[in-house]
């Protein structure tokens, strides 16, 4: 979403709440997501998912947040850094799920940006295989807010 | 074992750190495949839950065929058609729910 459409849709959901309500915005942090190899809570491999691509968007979305509170709609309460995790047994399943979820983005990854990340899923699927009981987890830094209206 | 999200809670304790959802009138925003939804639906009066990606509702929907929620209501819907056909003054929390950028 272009950064003007971000602002028209949080000043949208102003008009929605009650005078009283609140807004709960979550996108990820500007931090980037990582692999984890993990068994009997014991990490065996981590790295930076080397397909990252959207610092721009989320810095749109914290701009576009931080100009709504700018204009007086709404005031910042409040913020919860987090981290989203997903498991899975085998690598060809989180990719399944990732397809699966992103199928709406139209958008073509980079050429460059899919074969490291190919390459840092091969690393991670071998050593799941060295480690049997072994999961995979994405995790995703995000951030939470509370914002209310201010008039 | 199968995918498995959040197994240790960390956005669902965020989120109700944040926010009292208890009898709430509630707007999600993005559900896609009602993920988030069904973590907190227990706790509020109603939730409208959109999502403008039709396989990712289609999920949402399978879902809630199996287990029916009255205070779940699934819309296929963008926001910006929603909020254009939505009066004001009507949600006590919105949730945008991944889906500002």
């Amino acid at each position: 979403m272009a950064p003007e459409g971000m602002v028209h849709a949080l000043e949208e959901i102003h008009r929605l709440l009650r005078s009283a309500g609140t807004l709960i915005e979550i996108h990820p942090a500007l931090e980037v997501p990582y692999v984890e190899v993990r068994s009997d809570g014991r990490g065996l491999f981590a790295e930076e998912d080397p397909g990252y691509d959207y610092e721009d968007d989320l810095r749109h979305a914290e701009a576009a947040v931080a100009t709504i509170v700018d204009r007086g709609v709404f005031v910042l309460e409040d913020r919860r850094r987090f981290e989203l995790r997903t498991h899975a047994a085998s690598v060809s399943e989180l990719r399944r799920y990732w397809d699966v979820y992103n199928a709406y983005d139209p958008e073509e990854k980079d050429e460059g940006l899919a074969r490291r990340q190919d390459e840092m899923y091969a690393r991670s699927g071998e050593v799941l295989e060295r480690s049997p009981g072994a999961e995979i987890v994405y995790v995703e830094p995000a951030m939470m807010s509370r914002l209310v209206p201010a008039r | 074992m199968g995918i498995r999200i959040d197994p240790e809670s960390d956005e669902t304790d965020a989120l109700f750190d944040l926010v009292d959802l208890d009898g709430r009138e509630v707007l999600e925003i993005g559900c896609a495949d009602g993920r988030l939804t069904w973590r907190y639906a227990d706790r509020v009066a109603h939730v409208t839950a959109i999502e403008p990606f039709a396989d990712s509702l289609a999920r949402a929907r399978r879902r809630l065929a199996e287990a029916p929620d009255d205070r779940i209501e699934l819309r296929n819907v963008a926001f910006e058609d929603f909020a254009a056909a939505s009066d004001a003054d009507v949600f006590d929390v919105t949730l945008l729910s991944w889906s500002l950028c």
